[in-house]
């Protein structure tokens, strides 16, 4: 099965200049996960986008999986 | 040449087009890098479940420079996987981007997915069609999402890791099954009916909120009418089109 934190840490890999900072922490409940996105602070800007767009965008593919799961998960950048 | 000696990562169908991609992009022959596989890839079953193949080339301290780039063909990739290309970075811009998505499908848990690649029509108005990818296979229809909110997300993830990939902006549309080729002649078929609507009651006649480019595809059907104008109101995801008539 797809994992939601594989997918999360593909994207952001693929868009930062530095992917050895790149780490997906994923916090588990019952019913709903919650990642943690960490980048290098140069990166930052890559991940998150103009207007937050390509942080919602990761959200909106995060969301498709986790509802596939039956969960709801949220993704957040910090 | 600082950039020279960096390493970098390509992609794909198998890892000999993954290292000639690479190759092609450092400008190098391939005995002037270190080559590095990251992930094999996987052709799939019948071209089902098909996986990027990942490597990382670093060049060599005194990497030399490919003497002449027109040299064409270097025996880089077995001449059975790519026959007759016409344009060497239409195909490369074609192939990476095919790979990104199906990576991206993959880890979206749809593996039983067909991309197909193809470059649009050009549009009157448009000076470089784009190159579209349609989804295609069973259990893609999620991938569509509220008023094609998945579809656009999905398809800005693609657009960037390929702009990144190619170093450059890369004019890509990603389409689910035909469902924007489709929801494009609906919204023409909306738009004229809507126009119709407001020219019969003289009155302004509100769509619901759309997207950007499905507004603009309402401006656009509309922008010859010669008895209505159109408008844009209302922020952010609420913006809607007004079709307006004209004033006798």
């Amino acid at each position: 099965m797809a994992s939601l934190k594989e997918l999360v840490e593909f994207i952001a890999k693929s868009l930062v200049d530095d992917p050895s900072q790149v780490y997906v922490s994923e916090i588990e409940g019952e019913t709903s996960v919650i990642l943690e996105l960490r980048v290098g602070p140069e990166d930052m800007g890559r991940v998150i986008g103009r207007g937050g767009r390509t942080a919602n965008a990761m959200r909106t593919l995060v969301r498709v999986l986790a509802a596939k799961q039956g969960k709801r998960a949220t993704l957040e950048i910090v | 040449m600082a950039e020279m000696e960096q390493a970098i990562e390509a992609a794909g169908a198998d890892v000999e087009a993954a290292i000639a991609a690479g190759l092609a992009r450092l400008g190098v022959d391939r005995d002037a890098v270190e080559i590095e596989v990251l992930d094999e890839g996987s052709r799939g079953v019948l071209g089902l479940g098909a996986r990027a193949a990942r490597v990382r080339l670093t060049p060599k301290l005194k990497a030399v420079p490919r003497p002449a780039p027109a040299a064409p063909a270097e025996p880089v990739a077995p001449p059975a996987v790519e026959p007759a290309e016409p344009a060497v970075e239409e195909k490369d811009e074609a192939e990476v981007s095919r790979v990104v998505l199906l990576e991206l499908l993959e880890l979206l848990g749809i593996e039983k997915a067909r991309v197909d690649v193809r470059r649009a029509e050009p549009a009157p108005d448009e000076k470089a069609p784009p190159l579209v990818l349609d989804v295609r296979g069973s259990g893609v229809n999620v991938l569509v999402g509220y008023r094609g909110e998945t579809l656009a997300a999905l398809q800005h993830i693609t657009r960037l890791i390929v702009g990144r990939e190619m170093a450059r902006r890369v004019h890509l549309v990603v389409d689910v099954d035909g469902f924007k080729a489709r929801r494009e002649k609906s919204l023409r078929r909306l738009a004229h009916r809507m126009a119709e609507q407001a020219v019969r009651t003289n009155r302004t006649v509100v769509l619901d909120p759309m997207p950007p480019h499905e507004r603009r595809v309402i401006h656009l059907a509309l922008r010859d009418h010669p008895w209505v104008t159109t408008q844009s109101i209302g922020e952010g995801n609420r913006r809607k089109v007004t079709i307006i008539p004209r004033r006798q």
